[in-house]
């Protein structure tokens, strides 16, 4: 990110802050102003509809384009087999070079285009890199994979250094440990790495040097590498080979007695509870670590009902939302009771979260998840059964 | 954890701009020393619900045979009247206004007390057909019954829930924001048109007569999507009827996008212009017999529809 880029970052994180306070009722509309005029915004930006529909659109101007002037030029069919990849990879010369003019000197930034264009670019550049490997190199799957997982790396960490696009960073780490997995001890590597750098991006991803968009990406990186240690450890992955067979490298399967066997299934137990007392230890609450500790959590306790069946599965499902529930209101209440409706640095008020997001979240959620299958104008009713098929504050034919 | 937010905060308060008795509990929450679980706590619960809802279906399915039919029927029913009695004990008064949920547990109460009640309706009618050929008119029934309960205790999940009730049964699934009806039949896409204008003025009213108005948004996308997703069904239509719906959606589209950039209404804009977009292209395209003047018509509007969406938001920006 160029000085200009960064300070725009930082001064659009303070800004961001600002309109929290104020939603949340802690500041009014001059004390955000004001703070607002102390750290201004350069750059233009659009509002996240039209955001959208810019990168809809350009992704569909840039594409159809590039395959119109294919046709027109008649590169498709082309004697030669190297103009076609060739003109992709000019293409993505120049639509990185079309991202970087938009972000830096047109000060472009949460606009949707420069977006569209950088993962245009990513794209055309990997594809005229597939071509090389697979056509002009001859690599099989097996070989070019690693290479080109590596080329994605590269290409996604320098877009998301230069342009501070923190997903392009997660992908990078993505695309790294699919490599390291086509490699011989995959799985090791992908434990060994992330406990060897964790640290580290924990330390990036807090350093006040870094802008916050660097920060981000940090934290993602941080997040995948985590998960990738998880599935590497996870039982069901050991069991499954699942890093092998992501790698192709599939071994046979060990005996359930086998001492790696016993040390994944504490390691499934173990790493949920790691990552959440790292995520509550110290004075800073860090939130990916919490969020990655639950998130591992329920997958060790689906893993868990999975090699021991303690009841049948409808008993642990609705046992499971009670006791869920009650955990919640539980929390809730014990959190409302401490010394200023906190407790160890927790607390459940809102603060300053935007409650109207979550709202329109939720509500969402409720249509995809609870909505009534339409009734069918030709069918007669029909019980099924069915969990959570029954939906909505409606009923249905099958239940 | 925000450094940058750290470190703003001290300077903001020297400079007067922010108050000194305010920054403390902003800078503990800028250094992650207080961090709020209340979003967090609000998914878990909508988890919960999730699996208590699946666990009584999952028991209906494996235990039918076993605990016989009303046995079931009066266990989901008294679990739902269970739910919705806490809710009915805890509900603030009525107001045609917003009316703030008393407790973290209040939404979610109501969203299980309604589920439960649905799933009992159903397996009642199922099971027992008290409806007998009119079987279908439980879902009707129950759109009914849940609407009611969104405007008793002022929840817009459960409106939207009331609303897709009441389209399913007409026979329409809003499950994926009516995506699905791109297969459907003649008379289910009239039927989700028909669903959508009705939400839609349904919406209006509640908007221009000020009782529940906040529930409008929800109407209106809802209904919009349906208006839009049913006529953009009619364009697989072959021959000249598909044609006549790619009009249709080209008009009807660019209206809408007319009328919500007037109002500001931004998620409708998107649709009317995405809408527009897709009639127009289908009627330009199906007139093209080369795949190459196909990707130069997309190529070239893409870009002009970028060029008027800038100029558009440039203009909106100057007018606000």
């Amino acid at each position: 990110m160029t000085p200009d880029c960064e300070r725009a970052d930082r001064n659009d994180a303070v800004r961001g802050a600002a309109g929290d306070w104020q939603r949340a009722g802690v500041i009014d509309e001059a004390t955000r102003q004001a703070i607002e005029a102390t750290v201004p915004d350069d750059r233009v930006r659009v509002g996240p509809v039209f955001r959208v529909l810019l990168f809809i659109f350009t992704v569909i101007a840039v594409s159809t384009g590039f395959w119109f002037l294919s046709m027109f030029l008649g590169l498709l069919h082309s004697e030669n087999g190297a103009v076609f990849p060739g003109f992709a990879l000019v293409t993505g010369v120049v639509l990185a070079l079309v991202t970087d003019f938009q972000i830096v000197h047109r000060r472009r930034s949460e606009g949707g285009t420069e977006a569209a264009t950088s993962l245009l670019a990513i794209g055309y550049l990997l594809a005229a890199a597939a071509w090389w490997l697979f056509e002009r190199m001859d690599f099989d799957l097996r070989h070019g994979l690693p290479v080109l997982c590596l080329a994605a790396a590269v290409l996604a960490a320098i877009a998301a250094w230069r342009w501070g696009y923190p997903l392009y960073a997660g992908a990078a780490a993505g695309a790294v440990l699919i490599a390291l997995a086509q490699w011989p001890f995959g799985r090791l590597l992908w434990i060994a790495l992330p406990l060897a750098a964790a640290p580290f991006l924990l330390r990036l991803s807090e350093s006040s040097r870094l802008p916050p968009s660097h920060r981000t990406s940090w934290t993602l990186v941080l997040g995948v590498a985590l998960a990738g240690l998880y599935v590497a450890v996870h039982l069901g992955s050991w069991e499954e080979q699942l890093v092998e067979e992501i790698g192709q490298a599939r071994m046979l399967q060990p005996p359930r007695s086998d001492s790696l066997w016993w040390l994944s299934m504490a390691a499934t137990a173990l790493v949920p509870v790691i990552l959440l007392a790292l995520g509550i230890r110290g004075r800073g609450r860090r939130y990916p670590l919490l969020i990655l500790g639950a998130g591992t959590a329920v997958t060790s306790l689906i893993t868990l009902r999975w090699y021991v069946h303690l009841a049948p599965l409808w008993v642990v499902v609705t046992v499971s939302g009670t006791l869920l529930v009650g955990l919640v209101l539980g929390l809730r209440r014990w959190l409302d009771a401490g010394p200023s409706r906190e407790r160890g640095g927790f607390t459940a008020e809102p603060l300053f979260q935007d409650l109207a997001r979550l709202r329109l979240l939720e509500m969402g959620a409720a249509v995809l998840a609870f909505s009534p299958e339409s009734r069918s104008l030709h069918e007669e009713p029909k019980f099924e059964g069915g969990g959570g098929q029954f939906g909505g504050g409606g009923s249905n034919s099958e239940f | 954890m925000n450094p940058d937010v750290v470190k703003a905060i001290p300077e903001l308060v020297r400079g007067g701009v922010l108050p000194p008795t305010k920054a403390p509990v902003l800078l503990r929450v800028a250094r992650g020393e207080l961090l709020s679980v209340h979003g967090e706590l609000r998914a878990l619960l909508y988890a919960g619900v999730l699996l208590l809802t699946g666990g009584v279906g999952l028991l209906v399915k494996e235990n039918l045979d076993r605990i016989g039919p009303l046995t079931i029927a009066v266990g989901i029913g008294l679990a739902a009247a269970a739910a919705l009695a806490w809710v009915i004990a805890k509900a603030p008064p009525f107001s045609w206004g917003p009316v703030p949920s008393p407790n973290l547990a209040f939404d979610y109460m109501l969203l299980l007390g309604v589920l439960l009640a649905g799933a009992d309706l159903a397996y009642i009618e199922v099971t027992f057909t008290p409806l007998g050929a009119h079987w279908a008119w439980h879902l009707l029934i129950m759109a009914l019954l849940t609407g009611l309960a969104a405007f008793r205790f002022d929840s817009r999940v459960v409106f939207s829930l009331s609303l897709s009730t009441f389209a399913a049964w007409r026979g329409v699934s809003v499950a994926f924001f009516g995506a699905t009806l791109l297969n459907e039949e003649s008379a289910v896409r009239w039927n989700a048109i028909g669903c959508g204008v009705l939400f839609v003025v349904c919406g209006w009213v509640l908007a221009r007569t000020g009782r529940k108005a906040h529930f409008e948004p929800v109407a209106a996308n809802l209904g919009w999507l349906l208006v839009l997703g049913g006529i953009g069904s009619g364009m697989l239509a072959s021959g000249n009827a598909g044609l006549a719906w790619s009009g249709a959606l080209l008009l009807v589209g660019a209206g809408l996008a007319a009328g919500a950039f007037r109002a500001r209404r931004f998620p409708l804009f998107a649709y009317g212009v995405l809408a527009a977009y897709a009639g127009l292209s289908y009627l330009v395209v199906d007139g093209l017999d080369l795949e190459m003047m196909g990707c130069f018509w997309f190529s070239i509007t893409s870009l002009l529809l970028i060029l008027g969406l800038l100029f558009a938001q440039r203009r909106m920006r100057i007018l606000s």
